[in-house]
């Protein structure tokens, strides 16, 4: 309590409030043209440490993403190419039965021969597919293609596989990678030496009996590694929508801790310009004085 | 009572009045004069047998010492919180919360890396890992270049500071002597005393001191930690030398004290308190605390990814084992001294495709680290951020509470020492009237005189 109120008290009290105000507002008017409550750390620190953490999680799952993306992209690629892979094996086994019949001659043999090694050079363009420069059944090798080219001199069907023998793992979270690929022999070795097999024993002019179950068998090995694929497709399109809501919790989280509260921001501008008034309006008060009484 | 004394009381009272007219009217005059403390006639009346009428006794000067001294403490402490506000908020504009930072740069270097475990056989991919790493170095670099600025600047403003220190000492003692010299005389040197308070509040704003006023009318100054800064009408002299500590420019900073006969430097000590002590206090501990935490950070960063990117079982593109990727000793000289994108150790085979070393330079985004106090590298400048930013705030508060405890000092001073102008008008109005009466008693005095002369007509 002042006992004795000075012209000089009033008027530094009342530059003091004026000053005070003005400061408030113009971290509400920031506030509001920012849409941020947190624009320094200063303004909550213990915040400012959480969107730290949050911006991070979150650069990190849209970082994800793309690797998601590209896992998705390639395991699509496997499906196709184990898709197409599976019905040539199963022409290749038509081929095989209508050949093996009584109707079939040399004549018929060596011609179907010559479709078994289209259907080979088809089946090793597979074995080479490529997905953004990766060689998808390449292992981790991915500097040339996985399967020696069907007219190479050096191609052996029974080792046409130049790949590595690793799996590609790729990152699916903070804590966990998965396996995308297979190396492409064990994907398409075996069909490959059977469909090698056929041909040779076809353009021989010999009944392909034993190949029918061969190649059935090896068709049934692609569709088994297609499951897989699908399996892995459907956990990556899980672990994308995990990201795509981990995202969004990280957004509203964000919006909660950095984010202005339009409403309570807009309250307190209005409040803060009706106390600037009123400060004004006091300080208008003040100019009377004794001399306006007095007659000197 | 005769009427000779009739005039003669009515004589006095002119002269007391206008006397007290001409205290007031210097009040009114001084109403916004800074440290101005008001003062007052001393009207008495003539002791009995001395005749009739009335006096001055003098002109006294409303002030309690006590609370001078009190706005002379607060001034310094209100002083000294702003400045430190001003420079830790400084320190905090380097750390902006939000992707250009640190922070956002770490993230992107990591984002990077993920995208090397993802394509690892990429150029592009390799490429774009190490101009996110020449940006994280470039953006450690700036913010302890920034770091190194502001302690600088602190240290110059020392330098200036002591200057403008010394000249206060200077006319402080100066006005020492000629208000002892005044007052030894018999006089008053109300004015001379407000100059003197003014000036004494000026130095506290600068530093703490303490004063002790002696019975000659001068006052003795010293600093907070007991060091003689004016002692009667002789000032001594403070100092910013350039001292054997470095600063995180490697720079030489000063040395603040108070020079001694000999020609050394007797330190001012820890906080010396007002702006001085303020900059001593960011340049020599605030700073250099966050310029430590960041060099934690450079370090830890530089070893962790150097040892995945040199580790024996890594391989580069071209199947060797990598070479250091960051080099330096802290955050200031942190940088990238690999250049070419072939030599980052994505893989731990010979195989091109091969991602395992590049997933493990991802890991490092989530590893715990012991010199961090196992915090990750981003948590470690999560809190780094926010301790700043506790620093700041707290700063902030301590100075609009100071500012707030001033201004109650200063209305408590004004209320005893300050100019109320309805007060002094009312005065005024006294002192008028009490002229009209005395001079009406002289009028009087005058009739009756005449009614005298003219009976003996």
């Amino acid at each position: 309590m002042i006992a004795r109120v000075t012209q000089a008290t009033v008027s530094r009290q009342l530059l003091g409030s004026v000053r005070q105000i003005e400061r408030r507002l113009l971290e509400a008017q920031d506030a509001l043209s920012s849409g941020k409550r947190l624009r320094a750390a200063s303004d909550d620190p213990a915040g400012a440490a959480l969107v730290n953490g949050l911006r991070a999680q979150s650069r990190d799952l849209t970082a994800l993403t793309r690797t998601i993306n590209f896992g998705t992209a390639v395991l699509g690629a496997q499906d196709d190419a184990l898709e197409q892979a599976e019905s040539l094996l199963v022409r290749a086994r038509e081929i095989a039965a209508q050949q093996a019949g009584t109707l079939a001659t040399t004549a018929s043999r060596q011609q179907a021969a010559a479709e078994l090694e289209e259907i080979e050079r088809g089946l090793i363009a597979l074995g080479n597919t490529q997905v953004d420069g990766r060689y998808v059944f390449g292992g981790l090798a991915s500097g040339s293609t996985p399967f020696t080219a069907f007219d190479d001199p050096g191609f052996d069907p029974l080792s046409p596989y130049t790949g590595g023998s690793d799996p590609f793992v790729i990152r699916t979270s903070d804590a966990s990678t998965m396996r995308l690929t297979t190396p492409g022999n064990q994907v398409f070795g075996a069909s490959i030496a059977a469909l090698d097999e056929l041909r040779q024993t076809l353009a021989a002019g010999n009944a392909p009996t034993a190949s029918i179950d061969t190649v059935a068998t090896v068709a049934e090995g692609i569709r088994a590694e297609r499951a897989s694929v699908g399996g892995r497709a459907r956990q990556l399109a899980d672990r994308a929508s995990d990201i795509t809501a981990g995202i969004s919790r990280i957004t509203d989280r964000l919006g909660d801790v950095e984010g202005a509260d339009y409403a309570s921001v807009v309250t307190e501008l209005t409040l803060l310009q009706t106390a600037l008034q009123a400060t004004l309006a006091s300080g208008q008060t003040l100019q009377t004085s004794i001399l306006d009484y007095l007659r000197l | 009572m005769g009427i000779l004394d009739v005039l003669n009381a009515g004589r006095t009272g002119l002269l007391a009045q206008q006397r007290a007219l001409a205290t007031t009217g210097n009040n009114i005059a001084n109403v916004n004069t800074p440290g101005y403390s008001r003062q007052r006639t001393i009207l008495e009346a003539v002791p009995s047998g001395g005749g009739y009428g009335v006096g001055v006794a003098g002109v006294e000067q409303i002030v309690d010492e006590f609370l001078e001294s009190r706005v002379l403490g607060q001034s310094s402490s209100a002083a000294a919180a702003t400045a430190r506000y001003e420079l830790l908020e400084a320190v905090q504009r380097l750390f902006p919360v939000g992707s250009v930072s640190v922070g956002g740069a770490l993230q992107e270097f990591f984002a990077a890396a993920n995208e090397l475990a993802t394509h690892p056989e990429d150029l592009a991919v390799r490429t774009e890992l190490l101009e996110r790493a020449r940006d994280l170095a470039g953006r450690l670099r700036d913010a302890a270049a920034g770091l190194a600025g502001i302690q600088r600047e602190a240290n110059q403003r020392l330098a200036t500071a002591t200057g403008d220190a010394n000249r206060i000492l200077q006319r402080v003692a100066a006005l020492n002597r000629t208000i002892a010299g005044a007052e030894a005389a018999g006089g008053t040197a109300s004015e001379l005393r407000d100059q003197r308070r003014q000036a004494l509040g000026e130095l506290s704003q600068l530093l703490g001191v303490r004063t002790v006023e002696k019975a000659n009318g001068m006052v003795d100054v010293f600093s907070a930690s007991g060091l003689s800064l004016v002692s009667g009408g002789d000032a001594g002299r403070l100092e910013a030398r350039l001292g054997t500590a470095a600063g995180l420019d490697g720079a030489a900073l000063h040395d603040v004290g108070v020079v001694v006969p000999d020609g050394s430097l007797i330190s001012l000590g820890g906080d010396p308190g007002g702006e001085i002590g303020a900059r001593l206090t960011v340049r020599d501990a605030d700073v250099p605390g966050v310029a430590a935490d960041l060099d934690l950070l450079a370090v830890t960063l530089r070893d962790a990814v150097n040892a995945v990117q040199t580790s024996a079982s890594g391989r580069d593109l071209d199947g060797a084992v990598g070479a250091a990727l960051f080099a330096g000793t802290g955050a200031a000289d942190l940088t990238v001294v690999l250049t070419d994108p072939r030599g980052i150790a994505a893989a731990q085979s010979l195989a091109s495709g091969d991602n395992a070393n590049a997933l493990a330079l991802v890991g490092l985004q989530s590893a715990t680290h012991p010199a961090l106090a196992g915090a990750t590298l981003g948590d470690w400048f999560g809190t780094l951020q926010a301790r700043v930013g506790t620093a700041v705030r707290g700063a902030e508060d301590t100075a609009a509470m100071e500012e707030g405890l001033l201004a109650f000092a200063s209305a408590q001073r004004d209320a005893v020492s300050g100019v109320n102008l309805e007060e002094e008008f009312t005065e005024l109005i006294r002192f008028q009237r009490g002229f009209q009466a005395a001079a009406q008693l002289i009028s009087i005095g005058d009739g009756l005189l005449e009614e005298l002369i003219g009976m003996v007509r």
